[in-house]
């Protein structure tokens, strides 16, 4: 787990957390070498999350441009997030949220791969007062990354 | 090319067409409904045949879009298709009459526990999101490379190998919960237990032997064990066998049974 300040670097598939008193944002990016639509298609197909990604306990619902979902993280196995879609556009920018904050999802295609960027930021004029409570994502972060970039490879590489 | 030739290389992969169009469909009509269509549009159009794919390539593209225009309205059936199905087997017995007579009278009636298995893939695969399991169905039972379903899908390569890695992921995931023959732990012992309504005096485990998938379910991995039971899909023409008439009715009793049972949860 790392936090740094903002003006740092990030290392590849590290997550880092940058705090301010009323908000806290956290990201993590990783370069994949598969196909975005691969990348894409893993991050927008709701029941085959649990599949591949061990940060995700469940994940119903359907994203899609104004689709609501439903997430279970290990973050917190009790409590079901009950999220919208904010923002859709095909294999560059998908943004998930509440009220409370957005899971902001990027992918950027370079010659061979691709860079995947997810960051969550979290905060309001109450967020000093429940701060403490909420748990770091950096590992949770990380793990995802690792695992996103795990199964795109693994499908990239299949047999003809 | 010609429609006389066109009328000749479809002749030769018909058979295989319309055993794909079951396996999408479940329905024996609408697998024949669909390969009269796909012949009429590809007579319409050879025009437009370019040869940059084979024709049996071609020629599966049109009969996919077909059914995908069919299936995109309908609801996927969920995984437990079998058990809902039993349930309601239990007590219709109209329609056990009807198996036990064409068990009796049909040269295609025999009840062959390899012959179910392959019957449980079509039921239990349409559980798989629409072009998973037509992307599955090309690719591990009619042998198209991704290359060509990729041309049949209209797809890249890339998602055509997401559909293909996901839905062979989940369709072994759900056999190795389900299915008693390959995990002791299993929940659906379907087969075995028609095969003792059907043959009684045959001894099961002597059938189960004759099985590659069943006889060595303890030494093989989960994707052998797929690849086993893709083998025996790929074996069987579900409407040429020796339990054809028997699966096909089966087959039927099933999707009525969805229908309905789909309708009555919207």
């Amino acid at each position: 787990m790392t936090n740094i300040q903002a003006n740092q670097k990030p290392q590849a598939g590290k997550a880092f957390t940058s705090k301010t008193m009323f908000s806290r944002e956290t990201t993590v990016s990783a370069n994949i070498e598969a196909d975005p639509s691969i990348v894409w298609a893993l991050l927008t197909h709701a029941s085959d999350f649990p599949r591949w990604n061990s940060t995700v306990i469940s994940l119903t619902g359907e994203i899609r441009e104004h689709g609501e979902i439903e997430l279970k993280s290990i973050l917190d196995e009790k409590r079901v997030f009950k999220l919208k879609v904010k923002e859709f556009i095909p294999e560059k920018r998908l943004v998930w949220g509440d009220s409370m904050g957005s899971r902001v999802y990027t992918l950027d295609k370079n010659s061979k791969s691709v860079l995947f960027t997810m960051s969550e930021k979290i905060g309001g004029p109450l967020f000093p007062l429940f701060a403490g409570m909420i748990p770091s994502f950096d590992e949770s972060f990380e793990q995802f990354a690792t695992d996103l970039k795990k199964e795109a490879e693994f499908i990239q590489g299949s047999k003809k | 090319m010609t429609t006389d030739q066109l009328t000749s290389e479809f002749e030769s992969f018909q058979s295989e067409l319309k055993s794909f169009l079951l396996r999408m469909t479940a329905s024996v009509q609408d697998a024949e409904d669909i390969v009269q269509d796909t012949y009429i549009r590809a007579t319409a159009k050879i025009n437009t045949f370019r040869g940059e794919s084979s024709l049996k390539t071609w020629v599966f593209s049109i009969a996919s879009n077909l059914a995908m225009d069919l299936l995109r309205s309908k609801k996927r059936w969920p995984e437990t298709v079998t058990d809902i199905c039993r349930e309601e087997v239990l007590g219709n017995r109209q329609f056990l009459q009807e198996a036990m007579h064409i068990h009796e009278a049909s040269p295609q009636g025999k009840f062959e526990i390899k012959e179910h298995i392959s019957f449980c893939f079509t039921c239990v695969s349409k559980s798989l999101p629409l072009e998973q399991q037509l992307a599955l169905l090309l690719k591990e039972v009619h042998g198209f490379s991704v290359k060509e379903i990729s041309q049949i899908l209209d797809q890249t390569d890339a998602m055509v190998k997401y559909y293909l890695h996901t839905s062979r992921s989940r369709m072994i995931e759900v056999f190795d919960h389900r299915c008693s023959l390959i995990n002791k732990q299993g929940i659906c012992h379907q087969c075995t237990e028609l095969n003792g309504i059907f043959n009684p005096k045959q001894k099961e485990q002597e059938e189960l032997v004759k099985i590659e998938m069943a006889r060595d379910a303890q030494n093989k991995n989960k994707e052998k064990l797929f690849d086993l039971r893709m083998k025996i899909l790929q074996e069987l023409d579900p409407f040429e066998s020796g339990a054809a008439e028997l699966q096909l009715h089966h087959l039927e009793h099933n999707r009525q049974v969805m229908e309905k049972y789909l309708h009555q949860k919207e």
